[in-house]
């Protein structure tokens, strides 16, 4: 039933409209305009994947529209390809640059990212200009009419195949959105470092995010060569990338009707200022101005926000998972119990320039037991699990995961491992619900492809349902459930680290890091914190905690190891630790300032 | 190929790399104040250049000398084009709600595109000639001829980079900008007001670009639509230098002036495509830029 009616309005309604078009507005202009408006929304769709969903940057779209439109051009004229055919191929061919364009500016962020894209869509554009053999330069070259099964087609008919792609392209964004890769590729936007410690491999996530965006520019610029029959480089400006931009922002990134409002600006606002030439862009340029200002997220964005189109909010990857079952017990997945050493850090360093961070530091966690490494501010605790996460590369030393050597790994792969970790510096994925920050926390165990997401087959949405249920249960294990549909932000923040534990343990983690765990929290709420962890540890899962609060790290750990400036000073059960006269010493001072305090000594 | 060439190339490739780098310490400031920058500053550039051109020859037209009239255009520019980031600052950044979106690129490129109409209203579509100062005096240096003017150029930058450093490392001004750079936070804590640093930040920006503008007005034909291209010049040496790095991006923009220069002796294509293919990869190798600082981001 419910299925029934997402066709409709995704593809039903469409269509009709796409095929009534002609009826209503049947002039060569009109058709031309809502080619160009289409052709400029499947851009737009692609783009607002990237920005919209990823939070990445793209200046240089136009430099895959550039690819796909003299790709197919090329493929069609030169190498006598069917045009159908050569415009999918070109979209695979910008894909590929898409690849490229990803993995150059992977470590890129803000200005740099810019720059990256900017550059590649610069270095385009200077081709097509230049390359003259090729690309005909300004001049241009002429390209056919397109045919399809040897029938020519014909203004209108065009009209409609490229509506028809444009409605398959978005019935296939929408299913993207609202599925796991959707939820993956917003989970890496809001935060990179907590996706890696979920088993996220952000490079691939994002190579995909950019090759996805990059195809359907370059089946837009495909499309574009056999609009006019005829292509010149002076289309393929920064300008465009900057129009292409403006839409996705102007609709409201990160939505799915965004992109049709942001392409109507920017395709239609041009054909009304058609009469003022000599003014135009700086009309243009005041509307701009003016809608940034007051509708900072965008038109659709506006509208989310009044309460009656809230139903209608689309910012949210997916709220219907189905009915969520409170009836059933809650129970932790976890993997068996293992006895004997679980990790063992053999002389650990880490070194940044001259500060020793951590100093030749030897460290055994055993399986089931709950280790809680403490000390001082500044005393290497939080590098100590960066190095343990992955998030650091240690300068010294060795990572052994039940006798592996896992040195080396990137954070994903040790969460591939079985250890996962949660952070002192909370890295929620903001845009997300509870329940979805949860959902990530499952990516490992995640089966469905992009091709059967694309499609959201049945068993899309079956595996969507199950583990939906099972985030859930995580969320009534530390008594979350209530809030399972609240933006993950807005949580207070001990619930805010109750969350980050519960999405730590989706991964269904054998070593569960917890980064101070109580910070922060309220009396009332530390408690809760120590419940979940001492539940937890009877569950049977090893834990290793840092933490300043001695109250749970005396009354939980089984084992603790203490640090101070990077070296380990000693370790051993709880009791050993609180008489250890070099313990007290590191966290009260020495003799010196026992004096001090007694009033017995003073300084200078 | 022979070394006057390579020789004039190198000198050539000083003089607008100085230029660019000036330009770019205005990329500098407003993004260590406020994490963001005018997108739009080639369009500041090309009206500082506008503005001096008219008034140059408004006053030598009506007799007065050619140094009183540069200083004069000078003075114009920068009065004018330090009103012009005040008000950028005031309508396209501060308005936005966050600086964390990318709002304020967009903004700032909806202000750039109104200048950029305003200056075609004015002085129309086409490039116009601007004189310098030292009209076409050359030095001739037997085997290397130099202009005058771009001798007076090179001097100014180094005078400009000078200024601004002392400004910045000196002044109480400069040690405030720092500050909010530092931590914005603690800075307003300390009495420091944010927001009037990001103005200071937007005008010290606009001037940068206005001196630029007058400066590299001789040197290409200035016209309302050259500033997409100076501004993307100058961008890119504030990225390949490091954006919060000064004298990291003065030396990016010598290096990216003199490398253009040199290609330009293979070819003009290879000149464009050279400094675009240059920043891909040196971003690829060192995504900070080449003086960038490298933090280890704690989590």
């Amino acid at each position: 039933m419910i299925k029934a009616k997402w066709w409709i309005y995704q593809i039903g309604i469409p269509l009709v409209l796409l095929y009534a078009f002609p009826w209503f507005f049947n002039n060569a202009h009109t058709i031309h305009v809502a080619q160009t408006f289409l052709i400029t929304y499947i851009v737009i769709v692609g783009l607002n994947l990237l920005v919209g969903l990823s939070n990445q940057l793209s200046l240089g779209h136009v430099g895959f529209y550039a690819i796909g439109a003299y790709s197919s051009a090329i493929l069609t004229m030169t190498v006598g390809l069917n045009f159908f055919v050569s415009i999918l191929i070109s979209g695979l061919i910008a894909a590929v640059f898409g690849a490229i364009v990803a993995l150059l500016s992977l470590r890129a962020k803000g200005p740099y990212l810019a720059m990256v894209t900017i550059a590649f869509g610069e270095l385009i554009s200077i081709i097509a200009n230049r390359w003259v053999n090729v690309t005909g330069g300004p001049a241009g070259i002429k390209t056919s009419v397109p045919s399809l099964f040897g029938f020519e087609l014909g203004q209108i008919q065009y009209m409609w195949f490229i509506g028809l792609l444009a409605i398959i392209f978005t019935a296939g964004a929408t299913n993207i959105f609202r599925g796991r890769f959707g939820r993956t590729f917003t989970a890496f936007g809001n935060s990179e470092v907590a996706s890696e410690v979920l088993g996220i491999n952000v490079r691939n996530w994002k190579i995909l995010a950019f090759s996805v965006s990059a195809f359907l520019a370059g089946v837009g610029g495909g499309l574009f060569a056999f609009q006019n029959q005829f292509i010149s480089s002076t289309t393929f400006e920064l300008n465009l990338s900057i129009m292409f931009l403006i839409a996705v922002i102007i609709g409201g990134s990160g939505t799915k009707i965004g992109p049709i409002i942001g392409t109507a600006v920017i395709i239609g606002l041009p054909q009304f200022l058609h009469n003022f030439v000599d003014y135009h862009l700086m009309i243009f340029g005041g509307i701009l101005l003016i809608a940034l200002i007051l509708l900072p997220d965008g038109i659709v964005g506006a509208f989310t926000k009044l309460s009656y189109f809230k139903k209608f909010s689309s910012k949210k990857v997916n709220t219907d998972l189905g009915i969520l079952h409170d009836d059933r017990k809650a129970t932790i997945d976890l993997p068996d119990g293992i006895n004997g050493k679980l990790l063992e850090l053999k002389n650990i360093s880490m070194h940044f320039g001259g500060l020793k961070a951590i100093d030749d530091v030897e460290i055994e966690v055993l399986g089931g037991t709950v280790h809680g490494i403490i000390g001082p501010n500044g005393s290497g605790k939080s590098t100590t699990v960066n190095v343990l996460s992955g998030v650091y590369m240690p300068t010294g030393g060795n990572l052994l995961w039940k006798g592996k050597d896992i040195t080396k790994y990137a954070p994903h792969g040790i969460a591939q491992e079985g250890i996962t970790r949660t952070f002192q510096n909370l890295q929620l994925f903001e845009d997300m619900s509870v329940l979805q920050n949860v959902m990530v926390g499952f990516h490992r165990h995640f089966k469905t492809g992009f091709l059967k997401n694309l499609l959201y087959l049945g068993q899309v949405s079956k595996e969507e349902r199950y583990y939906a249920q099972k985030a859930y249960d995580l969320l009534r294990i530390v008594g979350l459930e209530e809030r399972a549909h609240e933006k993950a932000s807005d949580l207070p923040y001990g619930e805010q680290r109750l969350v980050e534990i519960a999405r730590g343990l989706a991964l269904k983690p054998d070593l569960l890091i917890l980064d101070e765990p109580a910070a922060g929290a309220s009396p009332k709420e530390i408690e809760k914190i120590m419940d979940v962890i001492q539940r937890l540890k009877n569950a049977g899962l090893s834990i290793i905690l840092v933490e300043h609060h001695m109250d749970i790290v005396m009354n939980v750990c089984d084992y603790i190891t203490v640090l101070d400036f990077g070296k380990k000073i000693c370790e051993g059960t709880p009791e050993t630790i609180q008489n250890d006269p070099r313990v007290i010493e590191a966290y009260l001072g020495g003799e010196e300032v026992n004096q001090l305090v007694a009033g017995t000594r003073s300084i200078g | 190929m022979e070394l006057t060439d390579i020789l004039k190339a190198i000198i050539n490739g000083l003089v607008y790399g100085s230029v660019y780098a000036i330009i770019a310490q205005g990329y500098y400031i407003t993004f260590i104040t406020t994490k963001t920058l005018n997108f739009g500053q080639g369009d500041f550039v090309m009206l500082g250049s506008l503005i001096g051109l008219s008034t140059f020859m408004t006053i030598t037209a009506t007799g007065g000398g050619v140094w009183i009239a540069f200083i004069a255009s000078l003075l114009l520019v920068i009065v004018i084009l330090g009103i012009c980031g005040w008000g950028l600052e005031q309508v396209a950044i501060r308005p936005l709600k966050s600086w964390h979106s990318i709002g304020w690129i967009l903004s700032t490129v909806a202000v750039s595109m109104i200048v950029r109409n305003v200056a075609m209203l004015i002085w129309g579509r086409d490039v116009l000639m601007a004189p310098s100062p030292f009209g076409r005096a050359i030095l001739d240096l037997g085997i290397l001829k130099i202009r005058y003017h771009d001798i007076f150029v090179l001097v100014s930058a180094a005078v400009i980079m000078l200024l601004l450093y002392v400004f910045l490392k000196k002044s109480l001004f400069g040690k405030a900008l720092e500050a909010v750079a530092f931590n914005r936070e603690a800075a307003s804590l300390m009495g420091i007001n944010p927001r009037l640093m990001a103005s200071i930040a937007f005008i010290i920006a606009g001037i940068l670009a206005g001196v630029g503008g007058v400066l590299v007005g001789p040197m290409v034909h200035p016209g309302a639509f050259i500033g997409l291209f100076l501004g993307l010049k100058a961008f890119a040496v504030a990225i390949i230098g490091g954006i919060e790095n000064p004298r990291g991006i003065f030396i990016g923009g010598l290096l990216l002036g003199v490398l253009e220069n040199l290609f330009t002796l293979y070819s003009t294509s290879m000149k464009e495509a050279a400094a675009f293919f240059l920043i891909l990869v040196i971003l690829a190798v060192l995504p900070q830029g080449l003086f960038g600082k490298r933090v280890k981001e704690k989590f």
